[in-house]
């Protein structure tokens, strides 16, 4: 039996998926639950198993193709066996009897509906068709909707043309980092946004983690700053609600979050991806730790489920000891706001009249000013900051 | 003396000479290799002469059909020589103007076999001669041809290719078929409608494998309704020589017979162009298949080697092989230039004609899980009863919600010339209702599409309504 298997559901609401990396080839040998193919969805690379065994009789996605989940991705069947879903005929079949194709399968801009002109256009301003939003009858692309994308698409990214052209390489945007690219602009478009930076004084925080070590160790924990954060975060949260939100555009209305999932930004080396630790509010702070290092890992070595990355509610990016004093960090949209951690110096400052050497940070705070006005802002960015020159408040169940 | 050139075409078909066209008017300095003729199998051997002796074969046939309109003719004599002359004068015309179209476009014709080194260097040799070709690019377009049967080698006398089968000197007696698809059925019907006793084996159910059942089915009762036999799910196993040809033994349904034959035409596919090339030195990879991979912008796997038509892969149909040679020829300019085609048309000169674009019925319904089809019969259509070819008709495939048109199927008189409307609706995203509001003239036979759209929308006039 020839089996055509296409791109399942891998999560909800997931509704296409980018090849990445294909595990076989035409004339393979696979079996059952053998991974096929890597194929990575909205932050999430998945490896999806072979529902059978057989012999890999075709591949119908190219890898960094974008395919919609119900198309056929690849043809599994016995040796010799035939189909007619392939990209090309096998030469037996020529051999066997006279078969000419008749008829050639439509190809990867098939599936978008413009004409050969607007097609054409489309590769000569250098955009992918597939990428353009067809404002036509059952989303025809014009020539007009090419235009605008390719002028909307050239302003966002050249801000001032070169005069020369110069030595250059050309990296195809893919994967975690098309998906970066895609949401942080998303964000900016979208969102109003604004940023607050505030100094903390984090000497009490310091000594606090230093004296929670070795029983963090104990319990088998590194401990980091971060647990701590995510903790003061949660209890602002708790007393803003409007900071633990996101805005419905389409019914004009605020959701206000129940839940506190606290999405934790992380570097992959290929670009950045936000996991989500869920239900923060609920966790001791070894377990937050437990946590943050757990998905930090599996972030890190792509094995990211779609439940581990969506459902957020507010995030934080600790930059930390990777520079910068200050930054102005996006809104991981559609949530309202985002926290920033940087890294903590020793510095003088005064206290009761006198200069003293203290353990210093900053953190900024980015807010959409479409839901949250200043004064919110503030107040909660004054609450973080207090909760973290006060650590003790952070810390009453801690295993 | 090494000549420095920009590039360099391998193969003067209908791939090669219009790359060649088109590089010449994008201002490369171009250097087109032939080994034998200009025009290729295309214009040689293949589509231009077999479609001037099915046109003398059809008009002989009507010419003695006339009676039933009052056209009696006696004795008609048919002298297949002068038919032979007529059809190279066709051939030498159109050869004659490539090569002036070369000329003008600035594309220099050099004849030999090409042999591609490292460094894009190509060696061409002719009669011991051999001139040295520095290029840039390459563009190979060195086509197929036909697969031999084991069974049934190739001797040009008893045992033909498609080549071969164009060029005899009289209509055989009796001939046999190897093979039901395009070549097979369309030169196999030349030769009956000139006065051949038709014999067709096919291995597949049906004949034109790959096609509408539907559409194949027609074909196949034509034949047979010719005094045509048409051995299904069959076998050619072997021959011998006999006094007046040769004796084949066939088998069909696990009976085997053996029957006397005049000729036997072997049209059971064909193989790339690819040994003696040179191309596995210089990193040009092939497929399992043994075709010239390529990309969408005819690249090959080797840097500034591009390979398109045949070569390149089926559908084997020469208008597929010049829009690949233009698109090679643009990348190789530069210009954003790629084989995007939404559908490609292909056209079988059998009676009735067949030609088909887009997607099958079966295919949407697999790919897209479902979609509408409609039939307009050519019965009842007024130009065909008044051409006395109202046999077949015009199938539309088209998706279930928009009625957007995925597929066009004809099997009747000109299909070949009805499915460019379609290719075009296809091309520009049209749906059925485009097609059945475009005005289209009476009396005519592409009423028959504009009456299949008519039938998709659910307002068919000259059929009536399924219920």
């Amino acid at each position: 039996m020839v089996l055509e298997f296409k791109l399942p559901d891998v999560g909800e609401g997931v509704a296409e998926g980018e090849i990445r990396r294909w595990f076989v080839k035409i004339g393979d040998q696979v079996s059952e639950n053998q991974p096929l193919v890597e194929v990575m969805t909205d932050k999430v690379t998945v490896e999806i198993p072979s529902p059978k065994s057989g012999t890999v009789l075709d591949i119908l996605a190219k890898e960094g193709q974008v395919v919609k989940v119900g198309t056929t991705i690849i043809i599994i069947g016995e040796k010799g066996e035939h189909t007619t879903l392939r990209s090309q005929p096998e030469p037996k079949s020529i051999e066997a009897s006279s078969i000419t194709p008749p008829v050639s399968a439509p190809a990867r801009a098939a599936s978008v509906l413009a004409t050969p002109a607007t097609r054409r256009l489309a590769r000569e301003l250098g955009i992918d068709i597939a990428q353009v939003r067809g404002t036509g009858d059952d989303g025809r692309v014009t020539e007009e909707d090419v235009r605008r994308h390719s002028s909307a698409t050239t302003a966002a990214t050249t801000p001032t043309a070169s005069p020369v052209k110069g030595v250059e390489e050309r990296v195809p945007l893919r994967g975690v980092r098309r998906r970066m690219a895609e949401s942080m602009a998303m964000s900016l478009r979208t969102t109003a946004q604004f940023t607050l930076i505030d100094e903390v004084d984090v000497s009490k925080l310091v000594a606090t983690r230093e004296t929670l070590k070795p029983l963090a160790e104990k319990n088998g924990v590194k401990i980091t700053y971060l647990p701590f954060v995510i903790k003061a975060v949660v209890k602002a949260l708790k007393e803003y609600p409007y900071l633990n939100a996101s805005l419905d555009d389409a019914k004009q209305e605020i959701v206000l979050k129940k839940d506190y999932n606290i999405g934790v930004a992380v570097d992959t080396g290929e670009g950045l991806v936000v996991p989500v630790i869920r239900d923060a509010d609920k966790k001791s702070l070894f377990d937050l730790a437990r946590n943050v290092e757990d998905l930090a890992q599996k972030a890190r070595s792509s094995r990211l489920e779609l439940d581990d990355i969506k459902g957020g509610t507010f995030s934080i990016t600790s930059l930390g000891a990777l520079g910068g004093l200050l930054a102005t960090p996006i809104i991981h949209y559609p949530e309202v706001a985002i926290l920033g951690v940087h890294r903590i110096d020793k510095k003088p400052v005064v206290r009761d009249g006198q200069i003293v050497v203290r353990d210093i940070a900053h953190i900024s705070l980015s807010f959409d000013h479409r839901i949250i006005d200043g004064a919110t802002a503030g107040r909660f960015t004054s609450r973080i900051k207090e909760m973290l020159e006060e650590p003790n408040q952070l810390i009453p169940e801690l295993v | 003396m090494v000549r420095r050139v920009d590039v360099v075409v391998i193969g003067a078909g209908p791939g090669g000479y219009v790359s060649a066209i088109r590089l010449g008017q994008l201002g490369k300095k171009t250097v087109l290799v032939e080994k034998q003729k200009l025009g290729g199998v295309c214009l040689n051997h293949g589509c231009i002469p077999s479609k001037a002796l099915i046109s003398a074969g059809r008009l002989a046939r009507k010419i003695k059909d006339g009676g039933e309109i009052g056209l009696e003719t006696t004795g008609l004599k048919i002298d297949f020589t002068k038919t032979q002359a007529w059809k190279s004068r066709v051939v030498n015309r159109l050869i004659s103007g490539i090569k002036l179209l070369c000329e003008r476009n600035g594309v220099d014709v050099v004849y030999g076999e090409a042999n591609v080194e490292a460094g894009k260097m190509v060696k061409v040799k002719n009669s011991g001669a051999t001139e040295e070709l520095q290029a840039d690019s390459i563009v190979v377009a060195t086509g197929s041809r036909p697969i031999e049967l084991r069974s049934f080698p190739f001797d040009g006398k008893l045992i033909l290719d498609s080549t071969s089968v164009l060029d005899l000197s009289e209509v055989p007696g009796r001939l046999l078929v190897i093979g039901g698809g395009i070549t097979g059925l369309e030169i196999g019907g030349m030769y009956q409608d000139l006065g051949a006793q038709l014999t067709v084996v096919e291995l597949m159910d049906q004949v034109l494998p790959g096609f509408d059942p539907e559409v194949a089915d027609v074909v196949y009762k034509s034949f047979l309704k010719r005094g045509a036999k048409i051995y299904l799910k069959a076998d050619a196993l072997g021959f011998e020589t006999s006094t007046s040809g040769v004796k084949a033994r066939l088998r069909s349904a696990d009976v085997e017979v053996a029957e006397e034959f005049d000729k036997v035409l072997v049209a059971v596919g064909r193989k790339p162009n690819t040994s003696g090339l040179g191309l596995e030195n210089i990193g040009v990879e092939l497929d399992q298949r043994g075709f010239i991979k390529v990309d969408e912008q005819m690249r090959t796997t080797a840097n500034g080697i591009y390979a398109i038509g045949d070569v390149a892969g089926p559908p084997f149909l020469a208008h597929k092989a010049s829009r690949e040679g233009i698109v090679a020829a643009e990348v190789i300019c530069d210009l954003p230039s790629a084989m995007d085609n939404r559908a490609m048309p292909s056209a079988v000169f059998t009676d009735p004609e067949v030609a088909t674009v887009g997607l099958t019925e079966e295919e949407a319904k697999r790919t897209l899980g479902g979609c509408v089809a409609e039939r307009f019969p050519f019965q009842a259509s007024g130009r065909a009863l008044t051409q006395r070819e109202s046999n077949g008709f015009v199938k539309m495939v088209a998706d279930a919600q928009r009625k957007r048109i995925l597929g066009v199927h004809i099997v009747g008189p000109d299909a070949s010339d009805l499915i460019s409307e379609a290719a075009l609706a296809i091309e520009m995203g049209a749906s059925a209702e485009d097609l059945a509001l475009t005005v289209h003239p009476h009396p005519t036979l592409p009423e028959a599409l504009m009456e299949a759209a008519e039938a998709i929308i659910g307002a068919p006039i000259h059929t009536l309504k399924r219920e």
